[in-house]
């Protein structure tokens, strides 16, 4: 995940910035409760390709 | 800042909108347009260089050299389908600056870092999503373009505004877009050309006439200079100024953020 995109990229829902999880290789925002997909070392920051972050998942974020 | 407040546009369940000239569900559009572009994504070049007669070429090296993309700027490319003005932003840029390809389709964005690849551009970032949404902070860009793209967005307020909330102050936003043609003869050769020959060579080379019918009947739904220009000016950008190229076949918006 590029350094320099990871600072200015938000949530497209919340406008919240993001937390990269290599693990998952996912961007999870807090506020809205959304991973989104990073595809071939794209981030796909569309609504409908994100997941909805479990509670146990979210909790992780605090 | 002063920027509009959002009105509500959401579209409401059972509205339609344009596709081509056809009516659509609002919530159709989008897929539909994800459909043509997957179909075309890997003859796009090639189509456009025969649709335009090449031309389309000299209209980005317009945008191109309008931009005045300075070394050390951050430069976004929405819609950026192929990567032709993102690989020319990159290079103006260097390595203290950024530009990033962005669009909403993945095959598209495939095609943009195969070509931005071909040219030894493999760090440009790149990033898939909706121009009505985007997903960049607040005042992060100087410069925010958008070529052959914005007659594809469902919502081209929304598109324009979120733009707008990207840009830094000072930053400025062009848009490249089929418009409407200036002159009454050309007018009526276009419309020929459009509705007849362009189905055709959508046909003969790509198999695919519909996606090629729907890009000429699109051209047409398009905003004209005037009205495009007001757009931009109620998303919130100033001194918007228009250039028509070949005889506003196209023209480029360019309007900036002044606070």
């Amino acid at each position: 995940m590029d350094k320099r995109l990871l600072e200015i990229l938000v949530c497209p829902v919340s406008q919240a910035p993001l937390v990269y999880r290599p693990e998952h290789n996912e961007l999870w925002c807090r506020a809205s409760r959304l991973a989104y997909p990073v595809r071939d070392g794209v981030p796909v920051m569309l609504e409908e390709e994100a997941r909805a972050l479990s509670e146990a998942e979210a909790e992780q974020l605090k | 800042m002063s920027r509009p407040e959002d009105p509500k546009t959401e579209p409401q369940s059972g509205a339609t909108t344009h596709f081509g000239f056809s009516q659509v569900p609002v919530q159709e559009k989008q897929r539909r347009v994800a459909s043509v572009f997957s179909s075309v994504a890997s003859k796009y070049d090639l189509m456009n260089d025969l649709m335009s007669f090449g031309v389309h070429r000299l209209w980005k090296r317009f945008v191109i050299d309008l931009a005045g993309v300075r070394a050390g700027e951050k430069v976004l490319d929405v819609a950026g389908g192929t990567g032709d003005l993102t690989r020319e932003f990159a290079k103006a840029v260097g390595p203290k600056g950024l530009s990033i390809l962005s669009d909403i389709n993945a095959a598209m964005l495939g095609e943009g870092r195969n070509r931005l690849a071909d040219a030894g551009l493999v760090t440009v970032p790149a990033v898939q999503a909706n121009a009505e949404k985007l997903p960049f902070a607040d005042d992060t860009f100087d410069l925010i373009t958008i070529g052959f793209g914005l007659r594809n967005v469902t919502d081209k307020d929304a598109a324009l505004r979120s733009m707008t909330r990207c840009l830094k102050p000072g930053g400025r936003l062009m848009v490249l877009e089929f418009s409407k043609p200036v002159l009454e003869p050309l007018a009526k050769v276009y419309d020929q050309y459009s509705f007849k020959l362009l189905p055709l060579m959508g046909k003969l080379v790509a198999n695919d006439a519909d996606s090629y019918r729907y890009l000429a009947e699109s051209i047409r739904m398009h905003p004209d200079q005037a009205t495009l220009k007001g757009m931009m000016e109620n998303a919130g950008l100033s001194r918007v100024q228009v250039y028509n190229l070949t005889g506003g076949i196209v023209a480029v918006h360019r309007g900036f953020k002044l606070d």
